[in-house]
This record gives C-alpha cells, sequence and structure tokens, in this order.
C-alpha cells in the first residue's frame, strides 16, 4: 500500500516539507510531521484504532477530527484522555492505546 | 479581567466577517476561539464558492479565509486562540480558561459565532474505527493531507456529502458509492455532476444497515429503502470500503446560548433546535446576538452575511453609525441574505425537509428531481445549450446549469456579453449564442464546473471539447485517455490537444480533447483511470 499522505494534491499543491520527527505508539517508533496532530500522524502510519471503550471494550478510532467528540482519546506522555485529534506532535513523544478510562502513568 | 466592546466567540466566516464589520465602525472586538488557528472550517473548504460577486463567489473557502484573516489583521482585531469559551454571565461576561490558566471577559455585546457539529447516524458497526464524518474525513484529507482510507461510501447526498466525495477523488481516493435515503439528491445538482461523470454512483433512496469489519471498516452493507422507510429485502449489496463518512447534516453549536438563557426555536430544517433572534440576529437576552450555523444551518456564504448583519446591529447599538444608517444596511444586507437563499432551488429544499422530518428525520438539506447526470430532453431545455444551428457554425459554450442556485460568476467572465444571469442572482445563466466565440473564458470561472466548450464545425471526423479538469496528475498532451460520459461510463477514446492553466483560472486547468463527433454532445469528462468500483 502507497502512503496514505498526499504529497500533491491538484487544488493544494505540494505538501509543505514538515519536520520529520519520532514518536513512541505502544513502544514502537513511526515517523511523525511536527506540529501536526497526533492522530493524523497514526492514521498516516496505518493506525486506526486508538482507544477501547471502558464497558465493552470496543475500538475505536478517529470520528469528529476536531476535537469535540472525543472518540480519538489517548494516553499521551503520561497523560489519559487526550484528544490527539486536536493534539500537536511533539518529538519523542510516547502515546499509548488507551484501555477504557486509563490511567495516570505516575499511578500506574 | 479583560475588557472589551464586542466578544465573539468563533473565528469561522460569521465571527470573522463580523469582526470585520464591527472594526470598520470603530468597535473594539475581542474574538475567542478553541483552534490553534483561525478560520473555522474555511480552510478545508477547497472549492469554489458560490453566490455572487459580493459574495466572493468563485472563490476557493480557503483562500476567502486567508482574506478574512488578513482584514481583521490590517483591523487590528484581537483573536485569542487555544482559548475555550466555558461560561457566559448574565452581565456580559465570558469565561475563558487557555490551557491551565482561567480569566474573564466582560464585554458590551457577544456575538455568539459557535458553528455547528456534525450529526451522527447510529447503525450496526457505526462505532467501528473508519466511520467519521464527511467533515472529519475532509479535515484530514484537505488540512492535514492525510488519507483515512482507500476506498469509502458516502452517506448522505447533500451539498457536504457532494462536495467531499469530490475532494475525495481529488485526493486519489476512490468513492465507492453516495446514498441518501431521501428519493432525490440534496446537494446543487452540478456537485452531483462533478462526482457522476467521474463514475460515482450516487444511489437515492439507499440506506446503510450496517459497518462490519474486526477492529476497523472493511466492509459496508447497503440497501434500497421501501416507501415504508424500511430497506427492501433482497436490496442488499456488500461495499468493499475501509471508511464510511456520514454527511447527514449538521446540528448548532449553541450551548452558550443555553447557557445564557436564549429562548429556543426547534426548526428542522434548520438543523434542530436554535437560538431565537430578530432579523438583526439579537437573540432573546438583550446584547447577545448569534450569526452563522448557530442561527441555523445554512452555507458558508450566508453565514458570512449574517455576520455583517449582526456586527452592523452592534455597531449601530453601540452608537458607532447612525440609526438611520445601520437600519438601511442591515436591510441591504438582509436582501441579499434573502437572494442565497431564495429560488426555487430553496423551494424543493423545503420540500426535501419535509419528506424527511415526516419520517422523523431532523435535516439540512436542499434538493431538486435530479438525477446528477443532465439528460439529451433536460439539456434541450436548459437556456444556456445553444441551439443545434449556432453548434455548428463553430465553438461555443455550453452553460450546463439547471438549477436556480444563487450563482452568477459566468456573467462576470464573459468579456463579450453572451452569458447573462442577471437579477435575481438564482437566475439560469442564458447564453446569448451570436455573442459567444468559445473563448472557453468562462470555463474555469464556473463554481460547478458545469461549463464546455464544443466545436463541431471542423471538417472531418473529430469534434474538439474543452473542459473543467481539477485532478492529478494533470493528462499530457498528445495522450488517449478514456472519454466519459455525463454518467461516468466510458464511451469512446479521446485525444488530449492541450491543458492550461492560467493563474486566474485558481488552478481548475482547462483540457483540450479531440473525440470522434458522434460524442461531441456526450463526453464531459476524461478519467486518468476509471474511478468505478464493483
Amino acid at each position: 500500500m502507497t502512503t496514505p499522505r498526499i504529497v500533491d494534491h491538484p487544488i493544494l499543491g505540494k505538501a509543505e516539507e514538515g519536520r520529520r520527527v519520532s514518536i513512541w505508539v505502544d513502544g514502537d517508533e513511526i515517523e511523525a510531521i511536527e506540529g501536526e496532530p497526533v492522530a493524523t500522524a497514526l492514521l498516516a502510519a496505518g493506525i486506526h484504532v486508538l482507544h477501547y471503550t471502558h464497558k465493552y471494550n470496543h475500538p475505536r478510532g478517529v470520528y469528529c477530527a476536531i476535537g469535540r467528540c472525543t472518540d480519538c482519546i489517548m494516553t499521551v506522555n503520561g497523560k489519559p484522555n487526550v484528544r490527539t485529534c486536536v493534539t500537536p506532535v511533539e518529538k519523542g513523544m510516547k502515546i499509548e492505546t488507551q484501555r477504557g478510562l486509563g490511567s495516570w502513568e505516575h499511578e500506574r | 479581567m479583560i475588557e472589551t466592546e464586542l466578544a465573539i466567540v468563533g473565528a469561522g466566516p460569521a465571527g470573522l466577517s463580523a469582526a470585520i464589520e464591527a472594526a470598520r465602525a470603530g468597535v473594539e472586538v475581542t474574538v475567542i476561539d478553541e483552534n490553534a488557528k483561525p478560520g473555522g472550517q474555511l480552510f478545508k473548504q477547497i472549492h469554489k464558492f458560490f453566490g455572487s460577486k459580493e459574495h466572493r463567489a468563485g472563490v476557493r473557502g480557503f483562500t476567502i479565509g486567508h482574506h478574512l484573516l488578513e482584514e481583521t489583521r490590517k483591523l487590528g482585531v484581537t483573536i485569542l486562540l487555544d482559548t475555550k469559551v466555558w461560561g457566559i454571565f448574565k452581565d456580559l461576561t465570558l469565561g475563558i480558561s487557555r490551557g491551565e490558566e482561567m480569566d474573564l471577559v466582560k464585554a458590551q455585546k457577544i456575538l455568539l459565532a459557535t458553528g455547528a457539529i456534525e450529526t451522527p447516524l447510529s447503525f450496526p458497526g457505526w462505532t467501528l474505527p473508519g466511520v467519521m464524518g464527511a467533515g472529519a474525513a475532509q479535515t484530514l484529507v484537505n488540512l492535514h493531507r492525510v488519507l483515512p482510507g482507500r476506498r469509502f461510501l458516502m452517506v448522505g447526498s447533500g451539498n457536504v456529502g457532494l462536495i467531499v466525495a469530490y475532494q475525495l477523488l481529488q485526493a486519489g481516493a476512490e468513492v465507492s458509492a453516495v446514498i441518501d435515503i431521501a428519493p432525490i439528491i440534496g446537494g446543487y445538482g452540478v456537485h452531483a455532476s462533478k462526482i457522476k461523470r467521474q463514475g460515482v454512483r450516487i444511489l437515492p433512496s439507499y440506506t446503510i444497515l450496517e459497518a462490519q469489519g474486526q477492529e476497523k471498516v472493511e466492509q459496508a452493507i447497503i440497501a434500497q429503502m421501501g416507501q415504508d422507510g424500511k430497506a427492501v429485502p433482497g436490496t442488499e449489496e456488500t461495499l468493499e470500503v475501509d471508511c464510511i463518512c456520514l454527511a447527514v447534516g449538521l446540528n448548532p453549536l449553541a450551548e452558550l446560548a443555553w447557557i445564557a438563557g436564549c429562548v429556543f426555536d426547534y426548526k428542522g430544517d434548520r438543523g434542530g433546535f436554535i437560538p431565537k433572534h430578530t432579523r438583526r440576529m439579537e437573540t432573546t437576552v438583550p446584547g447577545i446576538f448569534v450569526a452563522g450555523d448557530i442561527a441555523g444551518i445554512d452555507e458558508a456564504s450566508c453565514a458570512m452575511e449574517e455576520g455583517k448583519i449582526a456586527a452592523t446591529a452592534i455597531a449601530e447599538s453601540l452608537g458607532r453609525i447612525k440609526p438611520i444608517q445601520g437600519k438601511r444596511k442591515i436591510e441591504k444586507m438582509g436582501k441579499n441574505l434573502n437572494t442565497l437563499r431564495s429560488g426555487p432551488f430553496g423551494a424543493a429544499r423545503r420540500k426535501r425537509a419535509r419528506f424527511l422530518m415526516q419520517r422523523g428525520y431532523a435535516i439540512a438539506g436542499s434538493g431538486l428531481d435530479y438525477s446528477g447526470a443532465l439528460s439529451p430532453g433536460e439539456l434541450k431545455k436548459i437556456p444556456g445549450v445553444p441551439s443545434e444551428r449556432r453548434m455548428k457554425k463553430g465553438p461555443v459554450a455550453f452553460l450546463e446549469c439547471n438549477q436556480n442556485i444563487p450563482c452568477d460568476p459566468c456573467e462576470l467572465a464573459c468579456p463579450r456579453g453572451a452569458i447573462r444571469v442577471g437579477q435575481p442572482v438564482t437566475n439560469l445563466p442564458v447564453l446569448k449564442e451570436e455573442k459567444c466565440t468559445g473563448c472557453g473564458i468562462c470555463i474555469p470561472s464556473c463554481p460547478g464546473l458545469a461549463i464546455f466548450v464544443v466545436d463541431q464545425s471542423k471538417k472531418g471526423r473529430e469534434a474538439t471539447l474543452r473542459l473543467p479538469y481539477e485532478f492529478f496528475p494533470w493528462p499530457e498532451a498528445g495522450s488517449v485517455v478514456p472519454a466519459l460520459n455525463r454518467e461516468g461510463k466510458i464511451v469512446t477514446t479521446a485525444r488530449v490537444l492541450k491543458v492550461s492553466s492560467a493563474k486566474a483560472h485558481d488552478r481548475t486547468a482547462v483540457v483540450t480533447i479531440s473525440v470522434p463527433k458522434e460524442f461531441a454532445l456526450e463526453v464531459r469528462a476524461i478519467g486518468p483511470k476509471p474511478r468505478v468500483i464493483p
């Protein structure tokens, strides 16, 4: 499969060359563009399941992409329930697929 | 505590237009937005807008966004970004937070321009990753430049569904189908035509039964809707898609108006509960105004007009413009707004709204009985299509516009006065065929990409055709490509003669092709690849 990133576009032109950084998803390194939403970086890496629901353990992914629905919440740098669709990527970020309500890293 | 004359919540088209209008009148404005960037949803709108010149018709949404931002900067409007409004108090004070910090904004007037959220639609499997709002897909693709899937199903054929389907094609994805429970296409016919002629199926009277997949969407099951509003057994169809987009309407984001104690009205055809407001956009709470989707779902052009009306009313009540002046301005803008919403298309939209509401759906769509592809019979009735006598004489424009939508850039584009829309702006464009030279300047001006130039006058078996083209990669001159009819079926092959794109075309290329004469009236698109998926 080719990359889901849209490199060139008939209306928007070529994508800006963002700074490529590494982030860590459940311990695996993936490449992301600094400043883009975390969820976008995950989709570009083919990761669609972002958290599992509290009660039934159902998978959830990006739904609204504008920070309102909270389906994309994950544990970011040890902080649970972070809306990844509106959280910009920082170099070396640690992202975890969240199970249920999640937990704070320092409490684990 | 921050003190300001006018606090605007939401930096989208309505909020920014209001900020500009108010600042021009000398009002001190503070705009607050929860996002990191201003512009609301404008920056993901990469299509050319409809409307007339004063509504910046023919300009792409994100370009309008840039213009608005530029203007607010020039006027010195304060925009607080990454800032959430969490409360609104009786004395017109807003509670805001930025990160961990809290503050209050004390205003003399407040304008709520908070926009809307996409209406969800629940069906078995709808919580699977890969089911998302159409606007969400649009955000991911046009703003963040990542495709959330490869093959899409679009649920809903209103303008959002049709436009996003087209933009998914532009981003290189495939669209398996656009379905709608209503028996008619909801959005503008020209938007439907753009995807139909690329081979996308549009299926009215269809519903989604289920999204299937283990951890994410792998398939969608759709079926035809019967008269009773239930799926017709035996019509089920499984689509191999990995993303399902929901474009089934929008709902006003009106929490702040609720908290403020505004009285609400239920208006199903405008998206549900909306704060009651006057023609000056003032709610039932004195000093609190609304504009844009919070005041009823509509196009961005309407949101901008409403923003200006509210700002004018506010400037007047703050004593910055004289009441008589304000009254005149508001009357004029109100007329503009009515024009944007008028015409038979508006009537059809109400008809469709009734159909859906009788079945218990809250909607914000619009429609005409139209398949998305003009039939030869329909073509003959359109005033923008030349006579056969004229066709034989030389190149001539075909204005394939058959709905009374508010739009007139074609009229302004023609330097010879061969296109007449006139007033109201919802008139169909009339082609004065004796004045048309077939120059094709009008082709990229049409936001609906519904203008073509056909030349059948040359000797030999070939006719030349010029058509608008917004896909990548551009075809190469000299290459042979599949030629598609209005239904999206490959009917013949075309030879590409020329691809041109002037700066003024704003990235709508004009492709000149030659096809056998017998297909000259049929071919309306070319495909680097057919975009039909079984």
